[in-house]
């Protein structure tokens, strides 16, 4: 039963739910207009034999997919541990998790539309179009590459829709198992909802990593096929937590100056939020630099050239993506890492909300230093150069962040509209509403 | 626009219908399960803890520590034989130049995991239930460190020279290696345990002075003495247990990075190679994990006896047996996912060599061992899910002997198959350990129950002030159970902090 439906048969009282539409509805409106231009921009760039409005659309997914990827592993945890503190943001959680059957909805765009227009030169993953050929010194049909053929198992459609099906299967599985029982309990109050939701988190708990991974491999990794990293799908984790705790650190400052949690959410929630946003800021850095640094240190070709594009140009110089680079090492890690370490900026309304939307900011960069360069054919030592930096292009990457972020946040307000702001029979919620550092 | 319900989202702003929101509250009956059960006081808590140190040695004590001796002489004799003839008495040899040794280092490091992961990174989680085996799996940790460090220190062959592993000028100008992880092994390992030993010793200062007031109160002056001198003043007074506590925070602060580090350090000796089978950019983590993973399992094996022995039923509940088990649970499936990873990459990075690497683990002349580590650390942790399995704690004990069994297989799968058959088919082998490798490591298990057994002998093997702060009566208020719902003026100013 899905979580719509356990609302549904909810009693009136909360049927009658009301709320106010507006905001929902503005984000709606916001998402469309953002998802037209972004649509305009892969579609104009497909006829032209571009996949470079594919990958803002990518990226787009990618940010909010982390969002709410995070916000699954939160919630998860947060019964498993049986927290107490985290009661009524997890419910805002639990609000946002039904945005993934939409964010799903908006993967198939940039997956099926260059089957449909252009000449299917502009394919995001250069290895759906066998045709499609790899610049290089000798630059080789995807269909003739040696290395292709040998992963060509896992990286061909049928199996690019085995592997996102079984992940829309778990992440939405498990979305609407979660809401539906927490939801419930608002309105059946029964222990018995609380118990099925440590039940369903701890078998989500082995479920999620699976499904991340197969849609970070598939998704992210494979757009260089030739590269690979056993960490990748960790460092996925670690960025997605991150996403999803400051997300949630803003979301619940609107909540609780405008909205209903206003007297609700306090000090102490800022608190232990801030401290996991250190947690996962210094967790993030060990991952990225243990990848970074074992690849560096080893030496060997078929890894280092992913950094290599990432570092230099044809002629040796250091290209623009070096100094976006930089940019993840002193601000998506240390800023952060100093400025959380001090007590009051977890505190201080102002400070956490500000750094929260630094790490969204910096988030944004680590998914474009990790999805757009690409290779285009040139004529040079190496037949290739790397896509800059910036670009006319940064329009649709923009225009996608914000289309399906608007389609996400309507989806959690239009779910937050049906149901209690905090779920007051929850056996923790005295805890969180009581909670004190 | 409908009327909007006062109790329904974006409406609770005003403060009428918070309070109307807040009335609704009511949570349904899931209770915290208590940590110390059999409605105990604070006395019987003292007396149980400080009874076992203040008791009679028992004569199990004596019996199981004469053969923790008897085992501890086995690396005596390894280490004695090594030293008089040279490392050409284990069984290294060409393309297997490192083989137990390494093996052993591994496995006794990541045993120590578990003891700072419980003091430090589950005390910053606030994990209450760790109280009752804190001090236990410190102790173990340190015990741990020693036997793990036996085996670096002797593997450079003339023991007497292996101050050199230190940075310390010389008149030869000879210097350690400071691009290799493995000296950085000797400084995380040292620091490891130099932190290791000051949050165990730190923590131990107030039961200290209490086992030194009881003693003075019965009358036995040298025990006092001595109980007085590690004590260092204690007085249990206010003042020293803010400093207490700020310090103990500081410390769990200070080895949450170290505990990460060792083991990502231990686990950088292999990947930062670029050996098939070693060069892996996940292995750090996957270490990290793998060695809470084993340390867990060795704290369960130690504190499910001693639990039978003392009667500590109340103090190390089904609930603390429930959550440990659970926590293997978790990090076996995280060494599971790097294991099926690793699998996967293998052969999704189309290099033969790393192919080969793990086609030939699954089915090569190791392959006994590669299977031995799949069933003890994937398979056989998922029988936790069944609480009938986590309440059974002879099971438990069986499985986690299992678990300490799959770690060091793992060790070995990683060392050993990598370098048997590395890139030149005419230099494989086949390595098997000396029956010096044997009793080295025999005898490390003699000597880590050797320490352990002094530890319960002489120490209270529970924070007692940390246990009182956990049971009911230490919480009268109802801070920690959440009983009163009391909204908070936020943004900044309100609370009742």
């Amino acid at each position: 039963m899905s979580s719509e439906a356990a609302v549904a048969s909810v009693p009136a009282e909360a049927a009658a739910s009301g709320g106010r539409k507006s905001p929902a509805i503005l984000f709606l409106i916001i998402g469309i207009i953002g998802l037209a231009v972004a649509l305009f921009g892969l579609v104009t760039g497909l006829e032209n034999g571009s996949g470079r409005a594919g990958l803002s659309w990518l990226l787009g997914f990618s940010f909010w997919f982390a969002a709410l990827v995070g916000m699954l592993f939160l919630v998860q945890l947060s019964y498993v541990f049986d927290a107490g503190w985290s009661t009524i943001i997890r419910r805002q959680m639990e609000h946002f998790l039904g945005a993934f059957p939409w964010l799903f909805l908006l993967l198939v765009p940039v997956i099926a539309l260059p089957f449909f227009i252009g000449d299917n030169t502009g394919m995001v993953w250069k290895w759906l179009n066998l045709d499609n050929i790899l610049p290089g010194i000798h630059p080789t049909r995807v269909g003739d590459d040696p290395l292709y053929l040998l992963k060509a198992a896992f990286l061909n459609q049928t199996s690019l829709f085995i592997g996102l099906g079984v992940s829309f299967v778990i992440f939405c599985g498990l979305s609407a198992a979660l809401r539906k029982h927490s939801f419930t309990n608002d309105f059946q109050p029964d222990a018995k909802h609380y118990a099925a939701c440590r039940r369903w988190s701890g078998a989500g708990l082995f479920l999620t990593p699976i499904g991340t991974t197969v849609m970070v491999m598939y998704l992210l990794m494979s757009l260089s096929y030739h590269w690979f990293s056993t960490m990748y799908g960790v460092w996925f984790f670690a960025l997605s937590m991150r996403v999803a705790l400051a997300t949630m650190v803003i979301t619940c400052f609107f909540l609780s100056t405008r909205g209903g949690l206003k007297g609700i959410f306090n000090q102490s929630h800022y608190y232990f939020l801030g401290c996991l946003c250190l947690a996962f800021t210094i967790f993030w850095a060990y991952i990225s630099f243990s990848q970074f640094f074992l690849i560096y240190n080893a030496n060997i070709p078929e890894e280092t050239y992913w950094y290599n594009m990432r570092q230099l140009n044809a002629d040796g110089t250091f290209n623009g993506w070096w100094w976006v680079g930089l940019s993840l090492v002193f601000f998506m890690f240390l800023f952060p890492f100093l400025f959380l370490l001090r007590y009051k900026s977890k505190v201080q309304v102002r400070s956490i909300v500000f750094i929260c939307c630094w790490i969204l900011f910096f988030a944004i960069v680590d998914l474009y230093f990790n999805i757009i360069p690409t290779q285009k054919a040139a004529d040079n030592i190496l037949g290739y150069n790397v896509t800059p930096v910036f670009s006319k292009y940064m329009i649709f990457d923009v225009a996608a962040i914000i289309g399906i972020g608007g389609i996400v946040i309507w989806a959690a307000l239009r779910s937050m509209s049906k149901t209690y702001i905090i779920p007051i029979h929850d056996p923790r919620i005295r805890e969180s509403i009581s909670s004190v550092q | 626009m409908p009327e909007i319900a006062p109790e329904l989202p974006f409406t609770a702003s005003d403060a009428e219908s918070r309070e109307k929101l807040l009335a609704k509250v009511k949570p349904v009956e899931a209770p915290r399960r208590e940590l110390v059960t059999g409605d105990k006081d604070f006395h019987w808590v003292t007396e149980k803890v400080c009874g076992i140190p203040e008791s009679k040695t028992p004569r199990w004590w004596w019996i199981m520590f004469c053969v923790a001796a008897c085992m501890a002489t086995f690396t005596l004799a390894g280490l004695t034989w090594l030293v008089s003839s040279g490392v050409g008495v284990w069984g290294l040899a060409n393309p297997v130049n490192w083989g137990w040794a390494i093996v052993n280092f591994v496995f006794w490091i990541g045993i120590g995991h578990a003891g700072t992961l419980i003091s430090a990174i589950l005390c910053l989680l606030r994990q209450k239930w760790r109280v009752s085996i804190n001090r236990a799996a410190e102790a173990m940790t340190i015990f741990a460190v020693v036997c793990a460090g036996i085996f670096p220190l002797f593997h450079v062959g003339r023991v007497w020279f292996a101050w050199w592993l230190f940075p310390l000028p010389n008149a030869n100008w000879i210097w350690p290696q400071f691009r290799s992880p493995l000296e950085w092994d000797v400084f995380a390992v040292s620091t490891y345990g130099t932190v290791s030993v000051l949050f165990w010793y730190m923590g131990l200062i107030p039961d200290l002075g209490t086992m030194r007031d009881r003693a003075l109160k019965a009358g036995k002056l040298i025990k006092a003495w001595a109980y007085g001198v590690f004590a260092m003043g204690w007085r249990q007074s206010n003042r020293h247990w803010r400093n207490y506590e700020m310090a103990y925070l500081l410390l769990a602060g200070l080895s949450t990075p170290l505990v990460l580090s060792v083991h990502t350090i231990v686990s950088f000796d292999f990947a930062a190679s670029q050996l098939p089978g070693w060069h892996t950019t996940i292995f750090p983590p996957y270490f990290v994990a793998g060695a809470i993973f084993s340390g867990f399992g060795m704290v369960l094996t130690l504190m499910l006896p001693l639990r039978a022995v003392y009667g500590l039923h109340n103090l190390i509940t089904q609930y603390h047996i429930d959550c440990m088990c659970k926590i293997i649970l978790a990090t076996g499936s995280m060494v599971g996912y790097a294991y099926m990873m690793e699998f996967f990459i293998a052969w999704y990075g189309a290099n033969p060599y790393e192919g080969f690497a793990f086609i030939n683990r699954a089915l090569g002349q190791y392959a006994w061992s590669y299977y031995i580590m799949v069933g003890c650390n994937v398979i056989s942790p998922h029988l936790f899910w069944f609480k009938a399995v986590r309440e059974n704690t002879a099971l438990v004990w069986i499985i986690c002997g299992f678990v300490n069994v799959g770690m060091w297989f793992e060790r070995f799968v990683i060392t050993v198959t990598s370098l048997a058959n590395d890139f030149l088919p005419s230099s494989w082998g086949y390595y098997s350990p000396t029956i010096v490798d044997i009793f080295t490591f025999f005898g490390t298990f003699g000597l880590f129950s050797v320490l352990f057994l002094l530890f319960v002998r002489f120490l209270p093997m529970m924070p007692m002030g940390e246990i009182k702060a956990v049971m009911k009566q230490g919480d009268a208020h109802g801070h920690g159970t959440g009983t009163q719902a009391v909204p908070h003026d936020v943004h900044g100013k309100g609370g009742h902090h």
